[in-house]
């Protein structure tokens, strides 16, 4: 509960024409996601007129929207931030006091850790002067909370990584392959497609992770709960999905 | 109506005015750099703003007339011509089958845009045709175009296109006297990039943010759809401290830890965690589209109600230009 911004210091600001940003905060703490998930579940059942997307982050929500629309709607203001910001803050006023974090559900992701799919187990082992069984037990045991989606299609920033297994990212990014599993200062993720990346790899699933053909194409969105569970190499190439 | 490419160029894409609606699962806008010129070869053949067109950059690339067709070029810094003629851009052209067609280097510029009457035939991934090579995603299989590809139009013309098709027809290449003023769409001076106050604008010492709007930059050459690198004077902060990511859009320009500028364009991460000196105005990043490697850059200070105020004007001369174009043939 450190920390916790109270309604008053809620933050509204341009982040160009047709998007603001509310902040709620500038910690990284589940109470402040929790309210940004809530904040954004209720913006979309009351909706500001002309939005189109939102983009929940770990202490913050941006709103974009069609500026002449939310020109065009009775709202206190001359421009459309101004307009924004009094629906937005309004809005705020209404909510109630956002401890339902709502439901959210757990998604069970395979992982074969160490070998040719963590290239750098051994060293994070060593960095955290545990053994590899030991970082793949304390990465494996926690329920990781998603709190922002970013950086390339489908990739979920989780948080919730045990402080014991926190290691500075690489110095300079390498290619990783689709289904990598990274740690990172206190953050733990998956790249959902071959990119460059810095973050320590310590395994690999074989579950798509973004997938266009999906209604869907993001397996991870905000506010969902992620377990990883070790498989072996051979189950890995046996995954068929499901 | 259909086309072969001969020669591909440097990184020819399909792209459209963007993927939208995705953001929330990471996915980029994408959509045509320069979204003014894809408008304006769309609008030019009666079209929809959005249909999807090709994004070709720099010159160096060709393509055959497969069968008769409407067709329009617009941007900057590459023309089409035939073997003997060049040809005029920002106005329909009837192209008979079976003619080659190149573009060619004209005046400063890096991006033109090719729109065919009823659009290029393309898949819709989610709710969009832009090409987006990261994750290979839309236009043609998510890649860049290549020799031997075939691409076509919809067949889908509207009242407008079907008068201009029949208005040029014939036997030859066919134009009208007409043209769009592509200039007057963008501001009266080109020399300087109109931007907002970025969030973190306070974090930087006024040495440095004065700087940043009396000195130039120059563009690096680790610049793409992605982002543009600024090279010039370094940012020096006042206020320490990490941010924590929150979303980003095309045109936001981030300040690295090293004090470094990055100008982020179309296709851009959704959220980022650097410092936003500063938000380039939405009309003028078609200015910044074109732009290469080595190209001069300098920004000017407007305000947020300003921009609000010109993207709306922009909106409507552009809707006022497809009008104007429905009512001379229609």
């Amino acid at each position: 509960m450190i920390d916790l911004p109270g309604k008053s210091t809620l933050q509204v600001y341009p982040v160009s024409e047709g998007a603001v940003t509310i902040e709620f905060g500038k910690t990284i703490d589940e109470d402040i996601v929790n309210r940004v998930n809530a904040f954004d579940r209720l913006l979309h059942q009351k909706g500001l007129p002309g939005m189109y997307q939102t983009v929940p982050a770990y202490a913050s929500l941006t709103v974009f929207f069609d500026l002449q629309t939310l020109l065009d709607a009775p709202l206190p203001g001359k421009t459309g931030f101004d307009k924004a910001r009094a629906y937005l803050l309004g809005l705020n006023e209404q909510a109630g006091d956002f401890e339902d974090a709502g439901q959210s559900k757990i998604i069970t992701i395979p992982v074969c850790y160490g070998g040719a799919f963590g290239d750098d187990l051994e060293y994070v082992a060593g960095y955290t002067k545990l053994n590899s069984a030991a970082v793949i037990k304390l990465h494996s045991e926690v329920v990781y909370k998603v709190c922002m989606i970013g950086f390339i299609p489908g990739f979920a920033y989780l948080g919730g990584l045990n402080p014991l297994l926190q290691i500075p990212r690489k110095p300079t990014p390498v290619k990783v392959s689709p289904g990598a599993v990274g740690i990172a200062g206190a953050q733990t993720g998956i790249y959902p497609l071959e990119t460059p990346g810095g973050w320590q790899i310590i395994g690999r699933t074989p579950m798509r992770l973004f997938d266009a053909k999906r209604s869907q194409p993001s397996l991870l969105k905000t506010n969902d709960k992620v377990k990883f569970e070790p498989i072996s190499l051979s189950e890995f190439e046996k995954y068929s999905g499901g | 109506m259909k086309i072969r490419i001969k020669r591909a160029g440097l990184m020819a894409t399909i792209q459209d005015l963007g993927r939208h609606h995705y953001l929330s699962q990471g996915v980029p806008v994408s959509g045509a750099m320069d979204s003014l010129s894809a408008q304006i070869a769309n609008l030019s053949l009666g079209n929809d703003a959005n249909d999807a067109v090709i994004e070709f950059t720099q010159s160096g690339a060709s393509f055959v007339t497969e069968e008769d067709m409407l067709i329009c070029l617009s941007g900057a810094g590459a023309c089409l011509k035939t073997e003997i003629r060049r040809l005029p851009s920002h106005r329909p052209l009837f192209v008979p089958a079976g003619t080659d067609l190149y573009l060619e280097n004209a005046g400063p510029g890096t991006r033109s845009y090719l729109a065919v009457a009823g659009g290029w035939h393309m898949p819709d991934v989610l709710g969009s045709r832009s090409t987006y090579i990261t994750a290979r995603l839309g236009g043609l299989d998510g890649r860049f175009l290549k020799e031997k590809d075939v691409i076509k139009s919809t067949g889908k013309l509207t009242a407008t296109t079907k008068a201009i098709w029949n208005d040029l027809k014939g036997n030859a290449i066919n134009y009208p006297k007409w043209s769009v003023a592509r200039e007057l769409f963008l501001p009266a001076d080109t020399s300087s990039i109109r931007v907002m106050r970025g969030r973190e604008f306070n974090w930087f010492d006024n040495a440095s943010t004065s700087s940043f709007f009396s000195n130039g930059y120059v563009l690096g050459h680790n610049s793409n759809r992605m982002g543009y690198q600024l090279q010039g004077k370094s940012m020096h902060r006042v206020i320490e401290g990490e941010l924590l990511s929150t979303a980003v859009t095309p045109g936001t320009i981030q300040v690295t830890n090293n004090g470094d500028l990055v100008l982020l364009m179309t296709d851009c991460q959704t959220t980022g965690g650097y410092p936003r000196i500063a938000q380039v105005a939405a009309i003028d990043l078609p200015l910044c589209a074109q732009l290469k490697p080595g190209d001069a850059i300098n920004f000017k200070e407007i305000s947020w109600k300003e921009a609000e105020k010109l993207y709306i004007q922009h909106q409507l001369e552009l809707r006022k230009l497809a009008e104007t174009i429905k009512q001379r043939y229609c």
